[in-house]
């Protein structure tokens, strides 16, 4: 719906009428592979008013204190804080630089993080809207060699069009790492990041909602990005952002049904998407434990009377109207993520195979419950290691 | 940037839309299902008709008289049927999601199984048949899985005897746990405590199957 009556002007973007100052914040632990590249990035973004390039180095064990005083040397305009303990998480490392931060305007890249060229031209206008705190822009995958990470990819782009559409009513609830701005006021307001939360990403813009700040998303813009290349860490990630969305909810829990976005969808948006991923595990889990055993109890006695196990009749199951359902929930998700990147070709012409999107669409979004299960149990653990 | 639709209208339209996706899924799963009842009604109307028939066959050949052997053929047929049917329903039950009418339709089936099951018996013995009434009965309201499972396995020995006896068996499938009176009645009569279990013949009572040939041992 918000699509149809968008689609005419879903790339555009407000022209900048002013040019205000922008001081870039990277937090950086052992990042000496991109540090460098991404300074260069940020560096050659077609904007004047660059007025810092605040890197905080948060104890790195490797060279990236080094890359970035040699480059320092070039580009008057970095300026490096090294944190005088390992404060452990982004969240903190971008509140010790925004204390150095002078620009109206402070936007925030993660060390792997690549903005385009023409990211600020078109991200800063939306700060002419007084009311606007926060803009942001489609993230994209830029290696892609490894399966995880093309289904990474398909996944950013259709995260990408449904954050743009969520704009529309107001109800952007992240406003991601690899690039995001905030009016200075703004984030001054809701005094920086909680560094205690695992997504802060996700806190800051919920906080920014409270206090009615709206966000923005630019589509006609992007950052690339590195994202997980193996199984393994890419579960970790996204335990991570899960148990960082649960520590929103337990902290803006207050907020739950009252006046404004967050209270009356964002929040009860999480907290059922969390309730009915839990729910459909238990339903899996439990139907898949009874058939189990089941076939067990069954083959106890038919194996030893040399009974048949299965059946040509049992082959031909009578689908009932939920399997039907299912079928159609997994067309209309199908079409869905299509569409997606068949409209984010403007923004990312990258090819996907159409197996790809398939198992997309079954396995890869599957996996989501168990990884909510796995993030509550770290919750009451209380496991908040960052990395 | 302007908002081309307005926040509240938005939410109210996905609520609805929401609300008439949801409500089209269940209408089409309900059509669905009625569909299914529908064709297991006229399949019952169908048996009912038979059996019917049968029984006046039954009284024709008391009152006039008349030659047994073909209704013993007829008996055999509609023996094979109700075995067939029994499998098309239990699928059509596993299926089933919303309605209940499929309930009330086993219970119509369970009650013209017994009248089968009685017609049978006084065929065999006005018509001196040799064939063998193999009466299963089973747990239809939430069995356990060690019950389900066990029915399963006396569902899938007693399909291979009656393919390999053909209409020598008549294998007729009773829920005894449907509250109706008469399968109360019945159930009682041979003291059958214990479920899933077989009669044959309307002597032997068997609870536990180890393999087929406990059974086909009364079959000869």
């Amino acid at each position: 719906m918000l699509y149809v009556y968008n689609k005419k002007n879903i790339f555009n973007f407000p022209e900048p009428k002013k040019k205000p100052s922008v001081s870039f914040i990277i937090p950086a632990y052992n990042e000496e592979k991109t540090i460098g590249e991404t300074i260069e990035h940020i560096l050659a973004i077609d904007y004047k008013n660059i007025s810092q390039v605040i890197i905080v180095n948060d104890c790195s064990t490797d060279n990236t204190k080094e890359v970035v005083e040699k480059m320092q040397k070039n580009h008057p305009q970095i300026v490096l804080v090294n944190n005088q303990k390992n404060l452990g998480n982004a969240g903190k490392s971008k509140n010790a630089g925004l204390k150095y931060a002078t620009g109206d305007i402070i936007a925030f890249v993660d060390a792997d993080s690549y903005p385009a060229k023409d990211s600020l031209k078109k991200m800063l206008g939306f700060f002419e809207d007084e009311k606007v705190g926060a803009v942001t822009c489609p993230i994209l995958v830029r290696e892609g060699k490894t399966f995880i990470e093309k289904m990474q990819g398909i996944e950013y782009r259709v995260i990408a069009l449904t954050r743009k559409l969520l704009g529309y009513v107001d109800s952007i609830y992240v406003t991601p790492g690899p690039l995001a701005l905030y009016k200075r006021e703004a984030i001054l307001e809701v005094g920086g990041f909680d560094g205690e939360n695992m997504t802060e990403d996700i806190e800051i813009t919920w906080h920014l909602t409270a206090k009615g700040w709206k966000r923005e998303m630019c589509l006609a813009t992007e950052v690339s990005t590195t994202a997980p290349e193996n199984i393994k860490s890419w579960y970790r990630q996204r335990r991570r952002w899960t148990l960082g969305g649960i520590q929103c909810i337990s902290k803006y829990k207050k907020e739950i049904l009252k006046k404004g976005i967050l209270g009356l969808f964002v929040l009860p948006f999480f907290i059922i998407q969390f309730f009915l991923g839990l729910l459909g595990l238990c339903v899996f889990f439990y139907i898949t434990i009874t058939n189990l055993i089941s076939k067990y109890i069954f083959a106890r006695y038919s194996i030893p009377a040399g009974s048949p196990l299965l059946t040509m009749d049992q082959l031909f199951i009578t689908p009932s109207f939920l399997d039907y359902l299912g079928i159609i929930l997994f067309v209309v998700s199908f079409i869905f993520t299509l569409i997606c990147l068949g409209i984010m070709k403007k923004v990312s012409p990258k090819k996907t195979g159409f197996l790809g999107i398939i198992f997309f669409s079954i396995f890869y979004m599957a996996v989501y419950p168990f990884i909510t299960l796995s993030a509550i149990y770290n919750y009451f653990k209380r496991n908040n290691q960052w990395r | 940037m302007e908002m081309i639709m307005n926040q509240k209208h938005f939410f109210l339209y996905a609520l609805l839309l929401t609300l008439i996706v949801f409500n089209l899924g269940i209408f089409m799963g309900y059509m669905l299902e009625s569909s299914r009842v529908s064709k297991i009604n006229a399949l019952s109307v169908d048996s009912e008709m038979e059996l019917l028939d049968q029984m006046i066959q039954k009284n024709a050949i008391s009152l006039l008289g008349l030659d047994c052997r073909s209704m013993i053929e007829e008996n055999a047929k509609f023996g094979d049927k109700i075995f067939e049917e029994a499998k098309q329903i239990s699928k059509y039950e596993e299926a089933n999601k919303i309605s209940t009418e499929i309930i009330t339709q086993h219970k119509r089936f369970d009650l013209l199984r017994a009248l089968f099951w009685m017609n049978s018996i006084e065929i065999k013995q006005k018509c001196n048949s040799d064939y063998h009434n193999v009466i299963y009965l089973y747990k239809y309201n939430n069995p356990s899985i060690e019950q389900k499972s066990k029915q399963a396995f006396f569902s899938n020995i007693l399909s291979e005897i009656k393919e390999k006896q053909g209409s020598k068996m008549m294998l007729i499938p009773i829920s005894a746990d449907n509250n109706i009176t008469s399968v109360n009645i019945l159930v009682k009569k041979y003291n059958i405590s214990e479920l899933p279990a077989v009669l044959i013949d309307e002597k032997v009572l068997l609870t536990e199957i180890t393999n087929s040939s406990e059974i086909e041992k009364y079959l000869t």
